[in-house]
């Protein structure tokens, strides 16, 4: 059979890395707050769980799907960041969440654009989008910041509305991408 | 770098192994058939069941087990057999379930055999036990079949009242 491999990507501040048990703690604390209903929550810890196991098989079967970012540094889990495509969903995506107190420093932009990096450069993407809920003005903002431009809206049965932020093409970016922004 | 990797088990008549995205289409066939996977947290739309059978894979990245897919000598794909144990459980659960072309064939018993010897031997299990909801027959059969026997009832976190089985301890099976 065909072994499924999480790769470990590396950015000036951040390890995208494969979740783990460990972060199943940090990962339901932001599933149970008001920060996470931008993004399906809140959750129960049961759900929170069921949701981080699905994000590991996600990367079965599809061949790519979102990491747990780290910050160097210290080693801290502060979100959840890559490529998330599940059965239903529009298209493929560039997604991102921080955990409760690692807003505001730049991490979702940076994870992000090493994901896109990833898409377009080793998995061979010619484009990709990113949804954003209704008021989430901060991702709208990483959206942005990342070159995206407003590219109509798509409403979920589950999720309901957001808005779709379409990235430049990969032959829009020169080199792939990542040097580009950073 | 995280590589996924499924011990593969041999018994008489089953492989089991591990999940792969081809099976999503059994396993949402499964998951559609209300009757067959009420027991399973069924019935599931296709996008639920995908969402599921994904955290069915990503169980085994988060605990190192999780369910078998098993396949009958001649190719087919006939159920799922393994230790289950989402947040919220009280202890890990071994846990069967056959598709409707692996019904009536002792697949389940033979499947849940082999797993347990493996969580035991291998993996270093002290006990185990499965959950059945009151009512399902068929696997109280089955549990009863394999020496385990009717410890108390429980509330699950999600499927309501269940039934706990405690199957006899390594000490009671190992040579």
């Amino acid at each position: 059979m065909t072994a499924t491999t999480i790769p470990t990507l590396k950015t000036d501040r951040l390890i995208l890395r494969a979740p783990t048990q460990a972060d199943f703690a940090p990962f339901a604390e932001f599933y149970a707050s008001e920060r996470s209903h931008f993004v399906g929550g809140p959750l129960s810890a049961e759900l929170s769980w069921r949701m981080l196991a699905m994000e590991v098989g996600h990367w079965s079967l599809t061949g790519y799907g979102r990491w747990i970012v780290e910050e160097a540094e210290t080693g801290a889990a502060v979100g959840l960041v890559g490529l998330f495509n599940p059965h239903g969903w529009p298209e493929p995506e560039i997604g991102w969440d921080l955990f409760t107190g690692f807003e505001g420093k730049g991490y979702a932009t940076e994870a992000a654009l090493a994901a896109r990096a990833y898409a377009y450069d080793i998995l061979g993407w010619d484009t990709a989008i990113s949804l954003v809920k209704d008021g989430n003005d901060a991702s709208a903002a990483v959206a942005l910041r990342m070159g995206a431009k407003a590219d109509g809206d798509y409403t979920h049965e589950r999720h309901g509305h957001m808005f779709i932020y379409r990235h430049p093409a990969a032959s829009e970016l020169a080199d792939g991408g990542m040097e580009a922004y950073a | 770098m995280l590589t996924l990797t499924f011990p593969t088990l041999m018994t008489e008549r089953l492989v089991l192994r591990g999940p792969e995205a081809s099976d999503f289409a059994a396993v949402a066939c499964f998951f559609a058939d209300e009757t067959r996977s009420s027991g399973f947290g069924g019935p599931l739309d296709r996008t639920e069941a995908w969402r599921w059978f994904a955290s069915m894979i990503g169980h085994w990245a988060l605990h190192g087990y999780g369910f078998w897919m098993a396949d009958s000598k001649d190719g087919q794909t006939v159920g799922m057999v393994g230790i289950w144990y989402p947040e919220g459980w009280p202890e890990p659960e071994l846990g069967w379930v056959m598709f409707e072309n692996g019904e009536g064939s002792g697949y389940s018993f033979e499947a849940a055999e082999a797993i347990r010897m493996h969580a035991y031997k291998t993996l270093g299990f002290k006990t185990l036990s499965s959950n059945i909801f009151p009512g399902n027959i068929r696997s109280v059969a089955l549990a009863e079949r394999l020496g385990a026997v009717h410890e108390r009832d429980y509330e699950n976190v999600t499927h309501g009242t269940e039934m706990v089985y405690r199957h006899p301890a390594p000490v009671e099976m190992l040579p």
